[in-house]
């Protein structure tokens, strides 16, 4: 645990501080949730990920359905427990936005050939949540990769495990964190 | 300096995080009795995707041209995958049929457990091809053995019969004898045919008579 926690909380950490671990919290429970029901449910999730018609080959096909939600699992939980917060949050950001782009271009490719309203198509988008309105995906994605980009930026340890692997300066330095 | 061995970390940490991520992923699929065979191509004959969504209000894309009927467009599928397509009307005389009871026909679910047991096909044999090796080696004698066998799963976009007929031919069946039910359950119970619940010939039977 950081070596700030034992202090009075009250006079040591800002908003900010909470903020970072409501952030943490919040992503971390939503991937660990979100992960654990594809993970639990793979063949439903394999027909999800073949839907999309991106992967042709089924040893991609079945490398990427079979990972992806236990890889999911593993970020929630480096950020639930405040370990490799940066490390795990770039990779948020790196799976969030393909998602986004992907989902987004399916939607765009329904409204095309059936005209319905943008905002009123709904299907399954493999996120783990089942049917969900495509605008309302978008904006959960696009809040999902802000909170995440906050988080790799953000400099607070507040309840972390260990926030950084790997120190960005020489160790004889004084310091309370990474900076 | 500061910026770029700050990035340095974190790049470093992202990499050793995808790593072991992945390490771990690969592991606990591998340790899951639900992970998925990787080398195991579930979709055989699947190489074409007609249908981008199965969306409760959104419409099929087709992602080359196909006939505007949904059914002349499965047929032409079957077809060039060497599969027959059969209607409700010809399930429905292969049920009644003499052959059926000894099994000289075959009718196949290939859906999961759950849906199966929440309701199929009276005397129908459970194919979940995602799972071969629990059903083919009950399955595979009886289906050598029978004259005609139809598959189904749930109907509409569903097309897991279509994989479970592919995996049945490549396992030695005679494509002649493969059929395919593309209703599905869901047309057979709008119909209001009967539905056996629980396990094959278990008893239980919905509209017992149709």
């Amino acid at each position: 645990m950081s070596s700030a926690v034992s202090g009075p909380i009250a006079g040591r950490f800002g908003a900010a501080d909470f903020m970072s671990v409501a952030a943490r919290w919040v992503l971390g429970g939503l991937f660990v949730y979100m992960g654990l029901s594809k993970a639990l449910h793979p063949v439903e999730f394999l027909k999800l990920v073949r839907q999309y018609d991106l992967l042709h080959h089924h040893l991609l096909l079945n490398v990427v359905a079979s990972t992806l939600p236990w890889f999911e699992i593993f970020c929630g939980l480096l950020l639930l427990l405040g370990v490799a917060v940066r490390g795990a949050s770039v990779m948020l950001v790196a799976m969030l936005i393909p998602f986004t782009v992907v989902v987004l271009l399916r939607a765009l490719a329904i409204h095309e050939a059936g005209g319905l309203p943008f905002c009123a198509i709904k299907f399954d988008c493999g996120c783990g949540a089942g049917e969900v309105y495509v605008c309302k995906k978008l904006a959960e994605n696009t809040l999902l990769t802000a909170l995440s980009m906050a988080l790799i930026f953000w400099r607070s340890h507040f309840l972390c495990l260990r926030h950084a692997v790997f120190r960005s300066v020489p160790a004889s330095k004084p310091v309370l964190n990474d900076e | 300096m500061q910026p770029m061995r700050k990035a340095k970390a974190v790049l470093l940490e992202t990499l050793l995080v995808a790593a072991l991520g992945l390490a771990l992923a690969l592991a606990a699929n591998a340790l899951s009795s639900r992970g998925l065979r990787l080398n195991r191509n579930y979709f055989p004959g699947g190489e074409r995707l007609a249908v981008a969504n199965p969306g409760s209000n959104s419409v099929g894309v087709a992602s080359n041209a196909a006939p505007a009927d949904p059914l002349e467009a499965t047929r032409q599928r079957l077809q060039q995958l060497g599969l027959q397509l059969v209607s409700s009307n010809e399930v429905v005389a292969l049920f009644r049929d003499p052959r059926y009871e000894p099994g000289l026909v075959l009718i196949v679910d290939a859906r999961d457990d759950k849906h199966y047991t929440a309701g199929h096909i009276p005397g129908a044999w459970q194919f979940h091809h995602y799972r071969p090796e629990n059903f083919l080696p009950d399955l595979l004698p009886v289906s050598l053995a029978a004259q005609q066998i139809v598959v189904y799963c749930a109907g509409g976009q569903c097309e897991d019969s279509e994989f479970a007929a592919l995996m049945l031919r490549d396992a030695g069946v005679p494509r002649e004898k493969l059929f395919v039910y593309a209703g599905g359950i869901t047309e057979w119970t709008n119909h209001g045919l009967p539905v056996e619940i629980g396990a094959r010939r278990s008893g239980e039977l919905l509209n017992p008579r149709p």
